[in-house]
């Protein structure tokens, strides 16, 4: 291959040249006859080097260019700018400042394995091609699963910046959780607000946006990744009820004979089949359950409207969207698994939400608090905090979830606020009310609640009333407190649908169910999947506050999608056609969903592929490369390293991964001493180092290679079952396993990572005499 | 319910014998002996077997390293025997020695101390390699097998057992020191329920105490006699209330606490209710056509069990020659 190479030495104002002789540089490289061109500067990265490059690629008519500098990370773009005319691809950079000068000690050592770096890069621009950034277009129409309060907020974000909205929705009637509670906390006043008024607008907002389509009773079936998008099957059950015809009249549910618990009133009361679920619901027709319609026809003698069709199905909408948004909420702990509190056996034992209902002025005692058993306002009501949270034993979940002290102290004040007379007492373990909620704690104090701290063991029933047995943890008394009501605050867990849909996105899920974030601290609302997000109580338990502005991120990390001219660079995978037999292995293998196949091709979705290049190892007819990062180059890397070698010189090369190579960075910027053994070669992942690399390096001349991994990677178990069949291959070819080490890299941890270099150096010194 | 996996062994079982059992409540053992051959169920006695310390130990007078000594030695002599599957019939022989098998596999310091004395006392045939007892699979309670055969059983009925109330109790050392391995339900244990069941019979299920300690407490039940009465007097009269004819249970300290103290209870309380206990190996012989003094040893316990006979209709012969 005969290109013309132009070399460029910067002194970095001293930084690399009071160590390195670059003169010494200069001469050596100037027998090489693909160098066309050597010049110095002392800043390279000033505008005055920039011209001298261009000027050097003009005059030497260039193909590609090395400039020997600092990292890639401080100056990489700058120099991808002055290489114009040249493409933006068509440079390598040797780090000789971070990874040279800085870290070794020795003038003469630095200078030679300066050459050794700056050949490595000669060799390896060779196979560098000219490419282009990759603009990307996300289609603006977006799926959201589930309309609680998360789910019509984040539809609303989208639609009013203009994206096409399809919020579905499993139950009859949007509001979720939110719907039901009749009063919220506010966390800045000191007071309970009503739910319902605070929610309208934002459901009004819904279902007035044109850009939105609501489907009600309506679940994800079926994905598919295609081209960067999703198509999606939806499911809607049958709609015996024409929205269109129905004027609301009610003489259906008057008509109808089958009875069924309501579940939007928790099943303290019952419902017909065909019902309207709540005064206030939206959409506002009547709906008929068909698991209790016995189809017996009374509805359709009374209808006025001829609006009802018993013998209607269900019906397959399928969509095309470029992301989705998975709003689905949480489901409530089943406290029949705690019979000791006997939530199923006594009437005067209930939820949270059971109370939530009874207080709440559309619930079945139109606001009245009253014992379900006698209808009496009771004397006193016990709560009991944390079941099924908080919870190291089989069957209880061990987090915390996170609003359910909040939610007991809002029923305990408007219990105390309009009962005077009723005595409220609450069993917690801690409670927590971080933030301006500890004000909120302190008002609800100062209103005579009464707290005690222990979990309670038993409740049982005595003559009228329940007794509740518990252990004062603070004090060690054991009491029997008689009452009247018990409320059990249940843990907020991942509903069913968050677990279906996940399972239908292929979403990864935490140990407790829950949505499972690309990074729990630095990604939230983003999945591991490019265009998937999550808000609200699917991502795990948290308040309507919370849910809404997780609601607002996922919106806006859609609209960078959307929105961004988004241009991601060229480094994924490319198929090689003719070699590929279409078996899919690489699509099944991608954490990141970037594969999916056509009739006659692998298609690479350029937005969700990372270059990782994993896929690589799986394809068994050798068909996949990552543009730009052939094997190749990395062989010529390697041959590039080894090019100077002396007859008795340890030469490590370390592959390091992003990680890896930062942490190397930082060994340079603190000054940590580094064998100058050590040539590294970044790569994007450890995964992309081939055996063929590693016995190339260690029959032409390295003593060792190291590989250094990031271990916070969906792959870390296979890259380590890797490296032992790497390990295992050695032998098979007469050569020392241990010549070949695998270590975890963490950009903090530089000194260790120098350590681990020192350590390797001297045992591999050892193994060479 | 989460599901429990672990192996439960039908072959090479040492049946570990326990105290309390052997002292108190012989039949339990016969019974035991009776239900597995019916099963087939391979076993072994092993006359080396020395205690497992529990009594001793949660008296205090045992300490931690002295007992898993000797639970290494029991367990050599069972290896060495062929018969390494660990089966007691007491709850707190199965949770005292899953500990002691887990502390000589995890903590090799503690092995090694045990293993040097062995060595300086020329005992090396008792020297305990680590892994040698798995104690999720290798130590397994009598009613670990019950269960997992319990489908088995109705093939084996020559009794019917109906038409009395039956109460379960499950004894803390099995259902709440090793959760993870505990079959039919830590919260609420109803393996004793599910093996009635299998045999075709109703228990009360759930009763207010269900989850309780039978109150004896080991030391408890002597220094502090008064918490430890009052516990169990919290469950009786529970049961009293739902009026229970039979108390079940699967180890021999709750058997002993409840069938030996009712009567000191009953002379405080004036209550005229008595409940016999039994062990579930004991019911299921029963179930099975056990004899009632021979075999189940009702003789050997103080609450009577004849008149649940009768109420059941099954007829037994006999001199009860220790009442009276």
């Amino acid at each position: 291959m005969n290109k013309k190479i132009g070399v460029f030495l910067c002194h970095c104002g001293g930084n690399i040249s009071d160590k390195i002789d670059l003169d010494k540089v200069e001469e050596e490289l100037s027998s090489n006859p693909d160098v066309v061109a050597i010049k110095h500067h002392d800043n390279l990265c000033s505008l005055e080097g920039g011209k001298i490059i261009k000027d050097q690629i003009l005059r030497n008519d260039l193909d590609s260019v090395v400039i020997s500098a600092c990292s890639k990370v401080t100056h990489g773009e700058t120099f991808q700018n002055y290489i114009q005319p040249l493409n933006p691809y068509l440079f390598e950079m040797p780090n000789v400042r971070e990874q040279c000068s800085w870290v070794t000690e020795d003038s003469d050592k630095a200078t030679h394995k300066a050459i050794s770096l700056v050949n490595s890069a000669i060799e390896s621009v060779k196979y560098n091609e000219p490419l282009s950034k990759i603009p990307t277009q996300v289609k603006n129409k977006v799926l959201v699963v589930g309309a609680g309060i998360s789910g019509i907020t984040t539809a609303n974000a989208l639609a009013k910046q203009g994206m096409e909205v399809t919020l579905i929705e499993k139950r009859s009637a949007v509001g979720g959780a939110m719907v039901q509670v009749g009063k919220v906390f506010s966390p800045e006043k000191l007071t309970e607000d009503c739910a319902a008024c605070l929610l309208n607008p934002v459901i009004n907002e819904m279902v007035h946006n044109k850009n939105i389509i609501l489907l009600t009773n309506t679940v994800l079936e079926k994905s598919s990744r295609r081209n960067g998008n999703f198509d999606v099957l939806l499911r809607k059950k049958p709609m015996y009820i024409d929205p269109e015809k129905c004027t609301s009249c009610g003489r259906c549910t008057q008509a109808c004979p089958s009875i069924a618990p309501d579940e939007w009133n928790e099943g303290l009361i019952t419902r017909k089949a065909i019902h309207k679920p709540f005064p206030q619901a939206v959409p506002s027709t009547y709906t008929l359950d068909d698991e209790d319609c016995i189809k017996c026809g009374a509805c359709l003698k009374v209808c006025p409207t001829d609006a009802i069709n018993l013998d209607a199905i269900d019906e397959v909408i399928s969509l095309t969207v470029g992301s989705v948004v998975i709003a689905t909420g949480h489901q409530r702990f089943d406290t029949s698994k705690r019979p000791e509190y006997g939530h199923e056996r006594y009437p005067d034992v209930i939820s949270q939400m059971e109370l939530a209902r009874i207080i709440g002025v559309n619930g079945p005692t139109n606001g009245q608090l009253k014992r379900p058993s006698n209808g009496e306002t009771p004397r006193r009501v016990v709560m009991i905090q944390c079941v099924g949270s908080r919870d190291q034993l089989p069957g209880g979940n061990k987090y915390c979830s996170k609003v359910c002290c909040m939610v007991a102290l809002k029923n305990a004040n408007l219990i105390r606020t309009h009962y005077p007379d009723t005595e409220v007492i609450i069993c917690y373990t801690d409670i927590r009310t971080v933030g301006v909620y500890e004000k909120y704690y302190k008002y609800v104090q100062d209103n005579d609640i009464e707290f005690i701290r222990g979990r309670p063991g038993e409740i049982a029933q005595e003559d009228d009333h329940m007794v509740v047995r518990i252990e004062d943890t603070i004090s060690g008394i054991r009491e029997e407190i008689p009452t009247d009501l018990v409320v059990l605050s249940a843990a907020l867990e991942a509903s069913q649908g968050t677990i279906d849909t996940a399972n239908t996105l292929n979403v990864a899920m935490t140990e407790d169910n829950f949505i499972k974030e690309k990074h729990p601290k630095m990604m939230p609302v983003t999945t591991d999947i490019e265009g998937i997000f999550v808000c609200g109580t699917a991502q795990g338990p948290k308040d309507i506050t919370d849910s809404i502005i997780q609601a607002n991120a996922a919106a806006s990390k859609i609209s960078e999608l959307v929105n961004g001219g988004l241009e991601v660079d060229p480094y994924i995978a490319v198929i090689n056609v003719k070699q590929c037999v279409l078996c899919g292995e690489c699509i099944n293998n991608c954490i990141y969903q970037a594969l999916t196949k056509s009739k006659h091709s692998i298609h690479v979705d350029p937005i969700s592929c990372t270059g990782c290049g994993d896929c690589i190892l799986t394809c068994p007819q050798e068909a996949i490369s990552i543009q730009g990062q052939s094997d190749d180059k990395l062989i010529a890397n390697i041959e590039g390293i080894l090019k100077n070698k002396q007859e008795d010189e340890t030469v490590i090369i370390a592959f390091l991964d992003d990680i890896g190579n930062v942490s190397a960075n930082n060994m340079g910027i603190n000054r940590v001493d580094c064998p100058e053994s050590v040539r590294i070669i970044h790569v994007p992942f450890i995964n992309r180092v081939k055996y063929e690399h590693v016995h190339y390096a260690l029959t032409h001349g390295a003593s060792g290679v190291f590989l250094g991994e990031y271990p916070d990677n969906s792959k870390h178990e296979q890259i380590r079952e890797n490296v032992q069949l790497m390990k295992q291959h050695l032998e098979r070819d007469g050569i020392d396993p241990d010549r070949l080490l695998i270590h975890s890299v963490f950009i903090p941890y530089f000194r260790g990572l120098a350590k681990q270099f020192t350590d390797f150096d001297e045992e591999l010194k050892i193994k060479d005499n | 319910m989460n599901e429990v996996n672990k192996f439960i062994p039908t072959k090479d079982i040492t049946l570990f014998r326990s105290c309390l059992v052997s002292a108190e409540y012989p039949g339990t053992e016969a019974s035991t002996k009776y239900v597995f051959d019916k099963l087939g169920i391979e076993y072994v006695i092993d006359r080396n077997q020395s205690c497992c310390t529990g009594l001793g130990h949660y008296y205090d007078i045992f300490d931690e390293l002295s007992t898993t000594a000797l639970a290494a030695r029991n367990f050599a002599h069972a290896i060495k025997n062929d018969h390494k599957q660990y089966v007691p019939m007491c709850a707190t022989c199965y949770a005292i020695l899953k500990n002691a098998a887990l502390t000589l596999n995890t903590k090799d310091d503690v092995r090694e101390e045990i293993n040097e004395s062995f060595r300086e006392n020329g005992l090396e045939d008792l020297v305990y390699h680590k892994d040698d007892i798995d104690p999720v699979n290798n130590i397994t309670h009598v009613v670990d097998i019950l269960y997992a055969l319990r489908d088995q059983l109705p093939k084996y009925k020559k009794r019917d057992l109906s038409g009395i109330k039956i109460a379960t109790h499950h004894g803390c050392h099995y259902c709440k020191v090793h959760y993870n391995d505990t079959q039919g339900g830590v919260r609420d244990p109803e393996i004793v329920d599910q093996i009635c069941e299998a045999m075709g019979l109703e228990t009360i299920g759930w009763y207010d105490h269900k989850k309780l300690t039978c109150g004896c407490g080991f030391r408890q039940r002597y220094a502090n006699r008064e918490l430890s009465l009052e516990t169990s007097k919290d469950k009786l009269e529970s049961l009293y209330n739902e009026d229970a004819d039979l108390l079940l249970v699967i180890c021999p300290n709750c058997h002993l606490q409840f069938d030996r103290y009712e009567k000191v209870i009953q002379d405080e309380t004036k209550h005229e209710k008595y409940m016999p206990v039994l062990n579930i190996a004991q019911f299921v012989a029963l179930y099975m056509g056990a004899d009632p003094y021979k075999t189940i040893g009702i003789q050997t316990h103080t609450v009577n069990v004849e008149p649940l006979l009768d109420k059941l209709g099954i007829e037994y012969e006999g001199v009860d020659d220790l009442h009276e």
